[in-house]
């Protein structure tokens, strides 16, 4: 009997601290859950947030990137025009110089473009070359004259295509100096299309 | 612009290489540019290299190919070389040598700037200052970029150094200012895809039309390569000086900048230097290098991230050598870290901005970035000597600091260094990262900060 | 009759020009029709090969070249200091006058105000006797710098027939009538002194006194003596301009000539923001009252960097003339050597290792022999000296390139930059096993009579306990640290105090940027107090472990900078409460025990 109730107090021991034991288990096991849904709400909540977050972050680059190239087309669409413009009023200008008059400035212009390329050729053998309309000017000139006493200097009878100014060679071709209108106009146009824009756009 | 004719020569004399020898020359000036054309009428330039009893030695740019001794037409056109600049430039695409390069006209300039430019008179500079954040923590953090500074990437093959550019690029900000900024980027020998990943880049963040990109691309003349960073130059001077904007210039590759030099000067049998580069390296890369800074009086800055691949990884290498005495620190990315994923890949350690104790400290950023950037610096040297001993001896023979250490340098790399691509990092977030990876350390251990500074952000047990 | 020739060749900086046969070698000439300053190196037949300091863009052939009769040489006087110059003595200032943010070409401009009067108090009196390098009277140059008049050098001397009376007077104007022989001179406040030439000097003497830097390693480590030579070698971001801007801010001469030769433009603007706020520590007075700045930057013309470095030269043998010490800083040697290399290669010189000229070793010579402590020439008997620290950017940081290893032959200093210890931000970054210093015997009796007697002993015993780690480093390398006994694992913890809390030194700390000659032996004499504390203490049984967690040793790391210069007594508290924390750990122990 005594062993008994002994056995039974024991196993009545056991039995209650596994029932508590259970109940804590159950108990932590609640907590847990409870918390595990907390943390994933939370975690829910931020993932949400970050994707909207990103989503909102794409849209913003979305906008600036179609702000940005939207500008920019327009702009280079102006520069467009204003090319298609500058060329215009090139065509025309040269048109407008061939049909110039040649006065006394342009004979003095002559005569020093002459010196120039002959100067700076410097050979004892040297060709020069103009425009059909130039050829007399350039043979009454001092600066064509008064070399032709000293060097030996020929005026190519074959005429260059160019609205005026010279082409002075030496006789071997070996060097130019290219003194026409032509590559002087060439060689300024990027200052007079400075100018053109700055009228067209009504600053000058 | 000179009025100048100049002289068409037609005895070329000799052609090696990117060299051409014009014979019977007249009148020709140093650096005079010349226009060469073919005899089938393809136009290409060049400028003058040596002149004198009458003979002219003219670099070609576009290379020699495809150019005969007879039939040749070289016209010294009386001026040097020189760039047309203008607002205008904005949103353009140009060659690298800098002509348009996306089917719109020729600018029309406000100024024609020779493209070699002048010294800078070292009074007149303005000492860079400003902080500016990068958004990327190891920078912001450690290697502090400032207006106005040159702080090169050093880069290797393969390495990520393009995505870090674009990301700098895209997040700059001076803090608390809203300034006109532009982007002058310059490609020199890159690939294609390279280029085309910083224009949309820039594109994606509608800085577009803030920028001028100069294109000179792998398969473009290699010649034109010692223009390219020149005339990018040119105009980011240009936009800062003339027009007061913040102009971040980026130039990628510079390595295959010094390789055409050194095509240049072997082709003129110039006397070496070290591995075939010519002697002048240092001082021509000085030229472009130094076209960065302030001007006393004047709104805009030059900042310029050259970007250079080190041949091997090599940083003894004399393209990256010399680089890193003329710039004011380097950012150099790590093959190490770039394996293990990590980017930015940067190594910390061969790292450097010399011009982060000029922009940061009280009143500027915070009282304590310095001191922990140093402290930074020791710890990961330390973790990384640390890491060397324990693959010998094993965890078991370090002593207690000795962990710690290695802690933090994993911590440094796992929760400081590495980030995102898009991921833009306020300074307060930067120096948060950097408490946290400190405060793995004993207090004792932070011998580089002030006790003050210590107290008010310290996060570990005391 | 001064030579006219013309340009017959040009590349780059280099030109050749015919009729030059009336020319000298080093003449100065104007180069082309804008005038460029040149210098002629070496003559042909009448061909002369000239070296030019400006950009040669748009030179050509047929332009005019014209010598000026005079070798290259500098302005002289009164108005010299806080000036910055360019290669060849032109004022940067009044360069950007004239050509603006940008450096042009062929600019004529004074390198000191002639039209400034200065006060002037003569020294000498009508019919004294005087001799080349007499101080003929003296002006105030800047509130910290008294500035002597001095009869040139090339001057015969001779007796005074006429002096200034007190007053103020300009550069130009005449102070003294000498004559000798029948032979009359006028002399003015200034004179003009060819580069290449060293001023002379009556005698030498043995650099005996200390340069007192501030720098922690530099003057306790490894000294330099005014009047001596030093080199700092280091590769790109060992700290060298660093540590170079440390020595000219806070060295103890009296003048300070930096040189900046191909190197950053940012670094001499740093310079110009900086030095008129610092104070200099013992006049109280802006550095910038005591230097000069010469400045080739990196881009500007090659030339002129070979030039730069004689221009400082002798602007530093010039107040060494007057009896100062004078710090002359270089930064970069090896960028002027570059240069030489440039003009050599132009001029199709056989080169020697890497392209240098053979030349090149006798010209780094001849600068290092420009230092040194003389007495000068004339009258009142004075002694003056020339201080050289120049940097050397060794490529690939290899100490075994030809700049560096002629350069080690001419110094006897040494400071070499480890690029692994800037890596780890240990600054500055000398290498203290690699360095040396050939002047440690000279200067420790100063040391002794000045500061303190156990100076050099403190020193001594420092440093052995930093040889001893180098040699347990490899041990640790090998097994790690535990591996070593208590007694050696206690050189590695000194070993890393005294590397943190001594050799580093932080250039951009208020504090630790300038730490006295009291304040240094003070915080060397701690350390060895806590290492032979330690070492009684693991003799009596007190584990390392004890010893490494005293809250003494991060306050001794900090003191550096917690500390400044002006509260060192506070130093000797510290020594009290390391003996108390001492006696503190062996109480412990006693209680545990029993």
């Amino acid at each position: 009997m005594s062993s008994n109730s002994a056995l039974e107090r024991t196993v009545n021991k056991v039995l209650s601290q596994k029932e508590s034991d259970m109940i804590t288990q159950i108990d932590s096991a609640y907590h847990e859950s409870m918390n595990n849904l907390e943390s994933s709400r939370t975690s829910i909540e931020s993932d949400y947030e970050r994707i909207i977050d990103a989503a909102r972050k794409q849209a913003d680059n979305l906008k600036r990137q179609v702000i940005g190239s939207t500008r920019l087309n327009a702009r280079n669409k102006q520069l467009l025009l204003v090319e298609a413009a500058v060329n215009e009023v090139f065509e025309k200008a040269k048109v407008a110089l061939r049909s110039v008059g040649k006065d006394e400035n342009y004979k003095q212009l002559m005569n020093r473009l002459l010196e120039e390329g002959l100067s700076a050729i410097g050979k004892d053998d040297m060709i020069v070359e103009c425009s059909k309309t130039d050829m007399e000017l350039v043979k009454k000139s001092t600066a064509f004259s008064d070399r032709q006493k000293k060097i030996k200097l020929t005026l190519s009878e074959k005429p260059i295509d160019a609205i005026g100014g010279v082409r002075v060679r030496s006789a071997d071709l070996s060097l130019t100096y290219d003194g026409t209108l032509d590559s002087r106009i060439e060689r300024l146009k990027p200052l007079i299309r400075k100018s053109i824009v700055q009228m067209l756009r009504g600053e000058g | 612009m000179s009025e100048t004719v100049g002289i068409e020569y037609t005895k070329v004399a000799e052609i090696k290489g990117p060299l051409m020898v014009i014979d019977d020359i007249t009148k020709a000036s140093f650096d005079e540019l010349v226009e060469i054309e073919s005899a089938d009428g393809e136009r290409r330039l060049g400028k003058v290299l040596e002149v004198g009893f009458g003979k002219a030695v003219v670099q070609v740019f576009e290379g020699t190919t495809g150019l005969a001794i007879s039939g040749t037409k070289a016209k010294f056109l009386g001026k040097t070389m020189t760039m047309p600049v203008s607002q205008e430039l904005l949103g353009r695409v140009f060659d690298g040598l800098g002509r348009p390069n996306d089917s719109l006209p020729e600018p029309v300039a406000d100024r024609f700037i020779d493209v070699n430019g002048e010294p800078m008179n070292p009074e007149r500079r303005e000492y860079p200052t400003s902080f500016i954040q990068t958004g990327v923590s190891v920078i912001d953090g450690m290697l502090t970029l400032v207006r106005g500074q040159k702080l090169p990437i050093f880069s290797g093959s393969g390495m990520p150094h393009n995505i870090l550019a674009a990301q700098i690029a895209r997040q700059a900000t001076v803090v608390g200012t809203k300034e006109d900024f532009a982007v002058v980027f310059a490609a020199i020998g890159v690939q294609y895809s390279e280029a085309q990943y910083f224009k949309r880049s820039l594109e994606e963040s509608g800085a577009l039309r803030r920028s001028v990109l100069f294109l000179n691309l792998a398969d473009d003349p290699a010649i034109e390569r010692i223009i390219t960073p020149r005339v990018a130059l040119t105009v980011a001077e240009y936009l800062a000086f003339d027009l007061g904007m913040h102009v971040l210039a980026i130039l990628t590759d510079m390595t295959n900048y010094a390789e055409a030099l050194r095509e240049i000067s072997a082709a003129r049998e110039e006397v070496p230097g070290r591995k075939g580069y010519p002697g002048y390296l240092y001082t021509d890369l000085a030229n472009n290098y130094e076209r960065a800074g302030r001007i006393k009086g004047k709104n805009g800055s030059v900042t310029q991230v050259p970007i250079l691949s080190m041949p091997a990884d090599d940083i003894t290498h004399p393209i990256p050598d010399l680089t890193g005495y003329i710039t004011e620190g380097q950012i150099v990315l790590g093959r190490d870290l770039f394996r293990k994923g990590i980017y930015p890949s940067v190594n910390v350690l061969m790292s450097l901005s010399r011009l982060m104790k000029d922009g940061v400290g009280e009143g500027k950023t915070r009282a304590d970035h310095m001191e922990v950037g140093n402290q930074l610096y020791d710890a990961y040297s330390r973790a990384q000597e640390v890491r060397a001993l324990a693959e010998i001896v094993g965890k078991a023979g370090l002593t207690g600091v000795d962990l710690k250490y290695l802690e933090a340098g994993d911590l440094f790399e796992s929760h400081f260094l590495k980030q995102n691509h898009d991921e833009n990092r306020t300074l307060e977030e930067t120096m948060s990262r950097a408490w946290d990876v400190l405060s793995s350390l004993p207090e004792g251990e932070l011998t580089k900060i002030k006790e003050k500074n210590v107290r008010q952000y310290y996060k570990g047990k005391p | 009759m001064v030579a006219r020739g013309s340009i017959v060749w040009v590349s780059g900086p280099a030109v050749k020009a015919d009729g030059m046969s009336t020319t000298k070698m080093y003449e100065t000439v104007e180069v082309g029709e804008s005038k460029l300053i040149g210098e002629v190196i070496r003559l042909t037949g009448d061909v002369g090969f000239v070296q030019v300091y400006e950009s040669t863009s748009g030179l050509k052939p047929g332009e005019p070249v014209v010598g000026t009769g005079q070798p290259l040489s500098v302005l002289l006087g009164p108005g010299v200091i806080g000036k910055i110059y360019d290669g060849i003595q032109r004022p940067l200032v009044e360069m950007a006058q004239k050509t603006g943010d940008f450096i042009g070409r062929g600019i004529a401009t004074t390198p000191v105000d002639m039209k400034k009067k200065y006060k002037f108090v003569p020294q000498a009196k009508k019919g004294d006797t005087v001799q080349p390098g007499s101080i003929l009277g003296t002006v105030q140059e800047t509130p910290l710098l008294t500035h002597s008049i001095l009869v040139p050098p090339n001057h015969r001397g001779g007796t005074i027939r006429d002096m200034a009376s007190e007053g103020d007077y300009d550069v130009n104007q005449v102070i003294a009538n000498t004559e000798r022989s029948g032979y009359k001179t006028e002399l003015s406040m200034y004179h003009r002194w060819p580069v290449r030439k060293p001023r002379p000097y009556a005698e030498r003497y043995d650099p005996s006194v200390p340069l007192i830097t501030g720098q922690r390693i530099i003057d306790t480590y490894f000294p330099i003596a005014k009047g001596g030579t030093g080199a700092i070698p280091g590769g790109f971001g060992t700290g060298k301009t660093v540590t170079l801007h440390q020595i000219a801010k806070w060295a103890d001469s009296k003048v300070v000539v930096y040189i900046g030769c191909g190197e950053r433009g940012n670094e001499m603007t740093e310079v110009l923001v900086e030095f008129p706020h610092l104070i200099d520590p013992r006049s109280g007075r802006p550095l910038m009252e005591r230097t000069v700045l010469v400045a080739n930057t990196s881009n500007m013309p090659v030339a002129a960097r070979e030039a730069s470095i004689y221009t400082g030269v002798t602007i530093a043998e010039y107040y060494r003339d007057m009896g100062f010490d004078v710090v002359l800083v270089a930064d970069s040697t090896s960028r002027w050597a570059e240069a030489l290399r440039e003009m050599s290669g132009r001029l199709e010189e056989m080169p020697a290792e890497e392209g240098y000229p053979s030349y090149l070793a006798s010209r780094l010579a001849e600068f290092y022999e420009r230092a040194g402590r003389v007495r000068a020439l004339g009258s009142p008997e004075r002694a003056g000296s020339v201080t050289i620290v120049g940097a050397v950017s060794p490529s690939g940081a290899d100490f075994t390139e030809p700049v560096t290893t002629h350069t080690i032959r001419f110094i006897k200093t040494f400071w070499a930059l480890d690029t692994r210890l800037a890596y780890s931000r240990h600054y500055p970054s000398i290498n203290w096993m690699q360095s040396y210093s050939g002047y440690l015997e000279d200067v420790s009796k100063w040391w002794k009579q000045n500061v303190s007697a156990d100076w050099y002993e403190l020193r001594a015993q420092s440093y052995e306990i930093l040889q001893r780690e180098d040699t347990l480093k490899e041990i640790v390398r090998l097994l790690g640290p535990e591996a070593l006994p208590d007694e050696e694992k206690l050189i590695l913890e000194l070993a890393r105090m005294i590397k943190i809390g001594i050799l580093q030194q932080n250039s951009f700390d208020n504090v630790d940027t300038y730490c006295s000659p009291e304040k240094q032996l003070k915080l060397v004499r701690l350390m060895i107090k806590f290492y032979k504390e330690s070492q009684k203490a693991l003799r009596e049984g007190i584990p390392l472990a004890d010893i490494r967690a005293m809250p003494i040793i991060t306050t001794l790391l900090k003191a550096k900078f917690e500390i400044p210069d002006d509260q060192v007594s506070k130093l000797d508290d510290l020594d009290n409460r390391l003996s108390e924390e001492f006696r503190g750990i062996s109480r412990e122990e006693a209680k545990v025990v029993v």
